[in-house]
């Protein structure tokens, strides 16, 4: 099994880093998996954040998605992936490695 | 059971931070909130009643700053101290 | 334990002060600003899976 990378966005500064990180993970056979919650739900409203479709298993805080007014679809995340904390939790426990930006 | 350290510095994250500590609690992990070196600038009910709740998981709350300590039951904790703690932690979250 | 320091931005004093007061003898630090241009990503992922520890600074 491929090891698993854990990134939890809790800002909307560095959307670039996902990116890269995220790219480079895959090249590596590594699995991904990105929570954006608090201020970094905001880059799901960025162009960039459709580079990260299909490389990663994307997932959205829906509290914090609601709380700063957004709404309707973001690509790649689907309706059960508008997740709860525990969501963020489960990766802290199951990744292999876990980092926040 | 997963040791996490959630560091919050920035003061926009506060409330944030406090967020994933209850929801990682809820989760079975082991929690240790670290808030420094600014006073909780919005103390309203919601801060207030997840706090209690951290306090009632036994999540453990640091901060190095006095009024933390004072007014919100934090543990007192130095920046060195903290920095051992966080070594022992198997996550680190800065905030 | 290996433990690799990510810094998001310029570090301030307390970043400084933590990451050295995480610092001692017995581990193996290193620290990575992904700030500064030229970044080498694919590196950096074999570094993070490489290290015991990865932690992500303002």
């Amino acid at each position: 099994m491929s090891e698993k990378l854990g990134i939890m966005v809790g800002t909307d500064k560095h959307l670039d880093y996902v990116i890269n990180l995220t790219n480079a993970a895959q090249a590596k056979g590594k699995t991904i998996e990105i929570f954006f919650t608090g201020f970094g739900v905001h880059l799901t409203q960025r162009p960039e954040f459709e580079q990260l479709v299909g490389k990663a298993k994307l997932s959205v805080c829906d509290v914090s998605f609601r709380a700063y007014g957004l709404s309707g679809d973001v690509p790649g995340v689907g309706f059960k992936d508008f997740a709860t904390q525990a969501r963020n939790a489960e990766m802290m426990i199951e990744c292999d490695r876990f980092i926040a930006f | 059971m997963k040791k996490v350290a959630v560091v919050i510095k920035d003061t926009k994250q506060q409330y944030e931070g406090l967020r994933v500590s209850l929801g990682a609690l809820l989760d079975n992990v082991e929690i240790q909130m670290f808030v420094l070196n600014h006073e909780i600038e919005n103390m309203d009910e919601a801060y207030h009643d997840n706090m209690e709740f951290i306090d009632e998981m036994e999540g453990e709350r640091f901060s190095n700053n006095s009024a933390n300590v004072e007014k919100y039951g934090f543990v007192h904790t130095t920046l060195k101290q903290a920095a051992q703690r966080l070594q022992a932690a198997d996550l680190v979250i800065p905030f | 334990m290996k433990i690799l320091h990510l810094l998001r931005s310029e570090p301030d004093e307390t970043v400084e002060q933590l990451i050295e007061s995480m610092t001692d003898n017995e581990d193996e630090t290193t620290v990575k600003p992904l700030f500064k241009p030229n970044m080498d990503w694919s590196r950096l992922v074999d570094e993070i899976f490489s290290h015991d520890k990865v932690i992500s600074w303002w």
